[in-house]
């Protein structure tokens, strides 16, 4: 085809938007095609009725919620910035250092991590 | 005597040869673009590793007399991959062996703001072609608002060539403004209580259904839309390999070395088209003009799809997610994401703003595809 079926602007971004609101809703038919065709998927079951047990005992250990060499400067800024984000400082359940953590350093520091395309 | 005067020739000759000598005010201006776009990636770091090597591109088209696009070299080979639609699809390899389309499975309805944010990129078309450019022209500016460098480089090299420099610089310069563009228009848009919605967890998804969308869209999207099989299937074949979890190394080629690679080929290539001659023109200016109006339609619209889908839904949709239906992965959902949580604390938006973000590398690719399809 040499020349555009059309040149109206109006007309083209009618009938792109259509297209691609078409597309991608059928694509979402596909997803939900795939979804629904999975046999992998865990089937949702029906709820049973909870069975009458006895309560299970306290840990016997209880953790030690602050680790031991960590100073006091950096529990009072992490429980600051914990009650910055709207939770209480009550709901701390441990501070404990992450030893030897690699994955996650490499995911940090990992140069694609900032490549936006 | 005799030795001044082939002392003197050699000179002269040496200087009508040089760079200097061939020099214009053109070139000295572009190689002042090319240092302060030098400035903005690396010292403010906006997108230091693709404006990085676009500017170092343009400086280097600048000079004068360099030869690089008469015979074979390497800058000729580079073009080549540009010219010839090579470098994006394999950028979007890498990309789809990065991108996680859980969140897209796991709430498909998503999608539909992916199309919406599409919106912006038909708004710059009906702009540029009232300004004066042609259909084909208007069509590779207005994909600049899909947020999508590759989608926009080969949309261009394919319909207007001679534009891609100015396209190029425009699409990836607010690509890196994405966090400074997006949340005023957000904001407009949105009432606090809309933002403060907190959404519902995500269903898990299952890796069946992981590795048969990739093969699924595949063949109905380039059964479809032909001309962006490339681009299209790159994407998900790369995905897949992240996927299969039998292709590791491929997976991790495609996502590091591979990936790496073409950026360094593509970006280099895209500022080498930024020469004097073609960039410095009044065009230019309207095309940076229309970008930033195709990226501001496009963010409005998806957030006011967003509002559309929060009402339809009850109120169980933040429409600041629908801000992230402009490509731009991941940097607009984390845009979502900051704009959640700064309208309340521990509202956690990433995940959820994946899907549109995703749906949007896929919309921008279908906007391309059919505008291909009808003007090409």
């Amino acid at each position: 085809m040499d020349q555009p079926v059309t040149t109206n602007p109006f007309v083209i971004m009618l009938i792109n938007m259509t297209i691609v609101f078409i597309v991608l809703v059928s694509l979402s038919f596909l997803i939900r095609l795939i979804h629904y065709c999975d046999p992998t998927k865990v089937k949702e079951t029906p709820a049973e009725e909870p069975k009458a047990v006895a309560p299970p005992p306290p840990p016997p250990v209880v953790e030690q919620p602050v680790e031991e060499g960590i100073p006091e400067e950096v529990i009072a800024v992490i429980c600051a910035a914990i009650s910055t984000y709207g939770y209480s400082v009550g709901q701390i359940h441990s501070i404990r250092p992450v030893h030897n953590n690699h994955a996650w350093e490499h995911s940090v520091t990992y140069p694609n991590t900032r490549l936006t395309h | 005597m005799e030795l001044f005067n082939a002392f003197a020739v050699s000179l002269e000759s040496v200087w009508l040869d040089s760079g200097f000598y061939s020099f214009t005010l053109g070139n000295g201006i572009m190689i002042a673009v090319g240092l302060l776009l030098l400035y903005m990636a690396f010292v403010k770091e906006f997108e230091p590793l693709l404006l990085g090597p676009i500017a170092f591109g343009c400086i280097l088209a600048n000079f004068p007399r360099t030869g690089f696009f008469d015979e074979m070299n390497l800058m000729l080979a580079i073009n080549f991959g540009i010219k010839y639609e090579i470098f994006p699809p394999l950028i979007f390899l890498g990309i789809g062996a990065m991108t996680d389309f859980s969140p897209l499975l796991a709430r498909p309805s998503t999608l539909l703001l992916g199309a919406a944010a599409q919106i912006g990129v038909f708004v710059a078309l009906v702009g540029a072609m009232l300004v004066g450019f042609d259909v084909k022209e208007a069509a590779a500016i207005g994909i600049i608002g899909g947020a999508d460098g590759p989608t926009s480089i080969y949309l261009s090299t394919k319909l207007a060539p001679h534009l891609l420099g100015a396209i190029a610089v425009a699409a990836y310069s607010y690509m890196s403004l994405v966090p400074l563009i997006q949340p005023p228009v957000m904001r407009a848009l949105t009432t606090k209580a809309e933002r403060e919605i907190e959404m519902q967890e995500l269903r898990p998804v299952t890796k069946f259904e992981r590795v048969m969308f990739p093969i699924v869209s595949t063949i109905f999207i380039s059964l479809l839309l032909p001309p962006i099989a490339a681009l299209l299937g790159c994407l998900m074949l790369g995905n897949l390999f992240r996927e299969s979890g039998v292709t590791d190394r491929l997976s991790d080629t495609a996502q590091n070395s591979l990936c790496n690679i073409v950026t360094i080929f593509l970006a280099t290539g895209t500022g080498m088209t930024m020469n004097a001659h073609d960039f410095l023109r009044a065009d230019t200016i309207l095309i940076i003009c229309l970008g930033l109006v195709a990226f501001i339609g496009g963010t409005a619209g998806g957030v006011i799809f967003g509002k559309i889908m929060c009402k339809m839904t009850g109120g169980k949709v933040n429409p600041l997610i629908g801000s992230a239906g402009v490509s731009a992965v991941p940097m607009a959902a984390r845009v979502s994401q900051v704009e959640g949580m700064r309208a309340k604390p521990g509202n956690f938006l990433l995940m959820h703003a994946m899907g549109p973000n995703v749906a949007g590398v896929i919309g921008t690719a279908v906007a391309a595809g059919t505008m291909l399809a009808m003007l090409k």
